[in-house]
């Protein structure tokens, strides 16, 4: 069977990477559609780490959990998508950097 | 070994479809890393014994998520030039990947904090039955708020990427 050769870290190793990876591409790069698929990736890996868990304890809470997050996923792909869509219209651009109204200027600190 | 050797080989595809995600300047390039991180995403759910959760990450994350960001992508249609210049791209990274480091040093541990093996799944553990008679019982209103989710989700969409009347 399946269950005697794996151990649960190597899972946990993947994960906590996949998150890492997720986390940098959200910090260093520019890129919304690049920002968007990190984002994506996190949750991902979260979704990772709650099936090891369910695995791991026996229990199907944690599988119904990750179906769950698999439709706020979906639901949270089809608004960033038409954000996306919305900012390149006015803007003709997908760099994270021309979206920056709400920063405060220095005149106003 | 088996079950090893392919859990190494998905490990594999995931890091690296995630890695091309990162690096890639082409978004379209990005969005293939994406989606080869996400199939074998689902792979790893099926080496965990969850074959509706596999079926649910390929239908959905794979067949709807990542075809929608490919379709946006396509028809957004963004130039070499237009794309964001990110000369210092490489150094951006390392620099975020030793912000990072700590904190997913913190994450390892504490997930691993439980040392415990694998038991024998029981019998039906993530069959669709088992998955269903869990969903409809102890998770319904979850269920349906989710649904109110996804129609919120779906009709502010349409009222966000719409063209103007005027």
């Amino acid at each position: 069977m399946i269950s005697e050769v794996l151990t649960p870290e190597p899972f946990f190793m993947l994960a906590t990477l996949l998150f890492s990876i997720g986390l940098i591409g959200l910090i260093s790069r520019r890129n919304l559609f690049v920002v968007y698929m990190s984002i994506e990736l996190m949750l991902s890996s979260v979704n990772l780490v709650l099936v090891v868990f369910s695995r791991l304890r026996g229990d199907m809470g944690g599988s119904v959990m990750v179906l769950l997050m698999i439709a706020v996923i979906a639901a949270e792909a089809a608004l960033f998508l038409a954000m996306i869509i919305q900012l390149v219209r006015s803007r003709r651009s997908v760099d994270s950097d021309d979206f920056a109204q709400l920063r405060q200027t220095k005149e106003q600190l | 070994m088996l079950e090893n050797s392919i859990f190494v080989i998905l490990a594999l595809f995931l890091t690296g479809g995630s890695l091309m995600m990162l690096w890639s300047k082409q978004s379209i390039l990005s969005a293939f890393g994406f989606l080869i991180a996400m199939l074998a995403m689902a792979g790893v759910f099926a080496l965990l014994e969850n074959s509706f959760l596999f079926l649910a990450q390929i239908m959905v994350s794979v067949g709807a998520v990542v075809v929608l960001s490919l379709m946006v992508i396509i028809t957004v249609n963004m130039k070499d030039e237009d794309l964001p210049d990110e000369p210092k791209k490489l150094r951006w990274i390392l620099f975020s990947a030793i912000l990072v480091a700590p904190f997913s040093f913190l994450m390892y541990r504490a997930l691993t904090h439980m040392h415990q093996s694998f038991g024998v799944s029981q019998e039906g553990y993530g069959t669709l039955k088992s998955m269903g008679g869990e969903l409809f019982s102890h998770w319904v209103l979850p269920f349906e708020i989710a649904s109110v989710l996804l129609l919120a989700a779906m009709v502010a969409a349409i009222v966000i990427a719409r063209k103007e009347p005027n």
